[in-house]
């Protein structure tokens, strides 16, 4: 089982490093989103400068002390939901190419094909979040730059949360999409059905907008929706702040259920697309 | 020496009643080469498919090595090699690379897999050319990389759909000797499926002809031959006679006479073509039709797929009624 778990992931990384396009863009879009998007849209500028401005400001982005802050923390998020997308189009071309019904008439455990692509593209998810903290980070260091401001009390119990919360956002949306690489056979369907999900996901969470700009249903949705809940146990350890009605650690258990549930509903799909037809 | 591979009236439904295989039963030695031939669509694949664990069957049963391919497809998977009909290889990676990590979905140690794989690549003549990207392979590199991760975990038997399937007269050649050589080496079974007449009668001790998913002949290229009881002879008059075949048949020493579909001349088996060859010739003269050719020569596979199937093989793949058929709900 190890070995054929490792062949999975080693033929995954091999893949990847020998595209340089694909590397490129991992390092390359969360720069282009945190020195565009984000320096561009600055909500500081509707409110009054001064103490009573930041008041309004760090309330309507429970602690976040102004915007660029807290779009680089949700882009933590957003990056990670970005590049699980992308998923199962490995598993979708390797059907095309035959790769897959080579592979399957191997005796490798289906839940070593499973847990290596899956391992090495839950990392390739997660990853770029951390890249973009460190360069939201950096942008503070350069000048005419609005960059990440964190607090000075960032606990090592906070950093593992964060760490841990992404792992969970990675692991769950990689499943799922993984498992669509399984089921489906044509490129059209997969694309149209990540479409689908990708964008009401995004906007019913807070991960590009302070939840409580949005309308009462709608918070509803967001509170629960997991992509908020990540960027929650992020945001609450980076930022001094009380506007969050729960600690960090209820957040991380609402996101270790939606992993539970997504993770599980993604092997009984691939579980069944794997079976002998 | 016993069966590599048994079945026993296998079978494959699809839904929807689609029946592509019925009833094949056969037995393959181990260190044979056997040739599964048939046209296009007689249902080769799917046998293959299911007997390598592919597919599963809807009927019937199949050993490897003693491993039921429903019971332990896992066992089987261990024992058998696979090399599809076109290029599965990775092309982004090196040949080398190709076979690590074919090697270790086989459950191979590194350790394990390194001499096997220098004596692999060695083998099929592919060390020089380890290093490269796949992309950057011939049409003849690539097919031999393919068999090279079929065996690198060094198989009991080694499946081989379509082999030669777009490769040239010389590279099809060259396949056929480097298939001997591998089985002398390796000592492995072969099973092999081809559509082409001549692949199944060069390379094989064996052949199962499959037409319309059922298997119409089985024997070794000479015994389905010597079935036919003796050689052929083609005649074409010089126009349509309509007597032609009554008078071939009062030749002495004529077996049969089948008109050939296609341009106009009649297939004549006897029993010896050298001494018959002149007595046709004065009977047709006698008879007043007028020969534009005749011309003798050795029993043919093609002749052997007539005789089982009433069809000429060339024309079996085209018909369109070739292979699948539907069977009423709940039939097999």
């Amino acid at each position: 089982m190890r070995r054929e778990f490792l062949s999975v992931v080693r033929r995954e990384y091999l893949r990847w490093v020998r595209v340089p396009i694909w590397v490129a863009s991992f390092f390359v879009v969360p720069i282009l989103y945190l020195a565009l998007f984000g320096q561009a849209f600055d909500l500081n500028a509707l409110f009054p400068s001064g103490a009573a401005g930041e008041f309004y400001v760090r309330r309507a982005l429970l602690g976040a002390p102004n915007y660029f802050s807290y779009f680089a923390v949700g882009m933590a998020g957003f990056v990670t939901l970005s590049a699980s997308l992308y998923a199962g189009t490995g598993v979708l071309f390797d059907k095309q190419l035959g790769i897959h019904q080579r592979t399957i008439a191997t005796p490798a455990p289906r839940t070593a094909l499973f847990a290596g692509t899956l391992t090495f593209r839950a990392f390739m998810a997660a990853w770029p979040a951390f890249l973009s903290l460190g360069l939201a980070l950096l942008f503070t260091e350069i000048p005419g730059l609005v960059g990440l401001t964190v607090r000075s009390s960032v606990t090592a119990l906070g950093i593992g949360e964060i760490v841990l919360a992404e792992i969970l956002l990675a692991l769950m949306f990689t499943a799922l999409f993984l498992s669509f690489g399984y089921v489906l056979d044509r490129n059209e369907a997969y694309f149209g059905i990540t479409s689908l999900l990708n964008l009401p996901i995004l906007f019913t969470s807070n991960v590009l907008f302070p939840q409580s700009t949005m309308p009462p249903w709608l918070q509803n949705v967001t509170a629960y929706n997991p992509a908020s809940l990540a960027v929650n146990v992020l945001r609450e350890n980076l930022f001094a702040t009380s506007g969050y009605p729960y600690p960090p650690e209820i957040y991380l258990l609402g996101l270790a259920a939606w992993a539970i549930a997504l993770i599980g509903l993604a092997l009984a799909l691939s579980a069944r697309a794997l079976r002998t037809p | 020496m016993s069966d590599a591979i048994r079945t026993e009236s296998l079978g494959k439904t699809y839904p929807g009643g689609t029946a592509a295989v019925r009833d094949v039963s056969l037995s393959v030695r181990s260190g044979e080469i056997f040739a599964f031939l048939g046209p296009n669509g007689a249902g080769k694949t799917t046998t293959i498919s299911m007997l390598t664990t592919v597919l599963r069957p809807t009927a019937g049963r199949a050993e490897i090595d003693g491993f039921d391919v429903v019971e332990a497809p896992e066992q089987v998977r261990r024992v058998i090699g696979l090399v599809f009909q076109r290029s599965t290889a990775d092309e982004v990676l090196t040949g080398q690379e190709n076979l690590e990590i074919a090697a270790g979905l086989y459950g191979l140690s590194p350790g394990e897999a390194r001499p096997r794989i220098r004596e692999v690549l060695a083998d099929l003549d592919l060390a020089g050319v380890a290093d490269r990207r796949v992309r950057d392979y011939s049409g003849g590199m690539r097919r031999r990389l393919e068999i090279a991760v079929g065996i690198v975990h060094a198989p009991r038997t080694l499946f081989l759909d379509e082999p030669t399937l777009g490769l040239d007269p010389q590279g099809r050649a060259q396949f056929w000797q480097m298939i001997r050589g591998l089985r002398a080496r390796q000592e492995m079974t072969i099973f092999l499926t081809t559509h082409y007449l001549d692949e199944a009668d060069h390379l094989a001790d064996r052949i199962a002809i499959i037409d319309r998913g059922t298997i119409v002949t089985t024997g070794t290229p000479a015994q389905l031959k010597d079935r036919l009881g003796g050689d052929g002879v083609r005649v074409l008059a010089s126009r349509p006679e309509a007597g032609i075949v009554g008078v071939l048949e009062s030749v002495p020493g004529v077996v049969a006479v089948e008109p050939a579909a296609r341009d106009g001349s009649y297939r004549v088996r006897v029993a010896q073509s050298a001494s018959i060859v002149p007595a046709i010739v004065r009977a047709c003269d006698a008879a007043g039709i007028d020969l534009a050719a005749i011309s003798t020569h050795p029993p043919s596979l093609d002749e052997v797929f007539l005789n089982a199937t009433g069809r000429e093989y060339r024309d079996a793949g085209e018909s369109g009624e070739n292979g699948a058929v539907r069977v009423a709900p709940g039939g097999r």
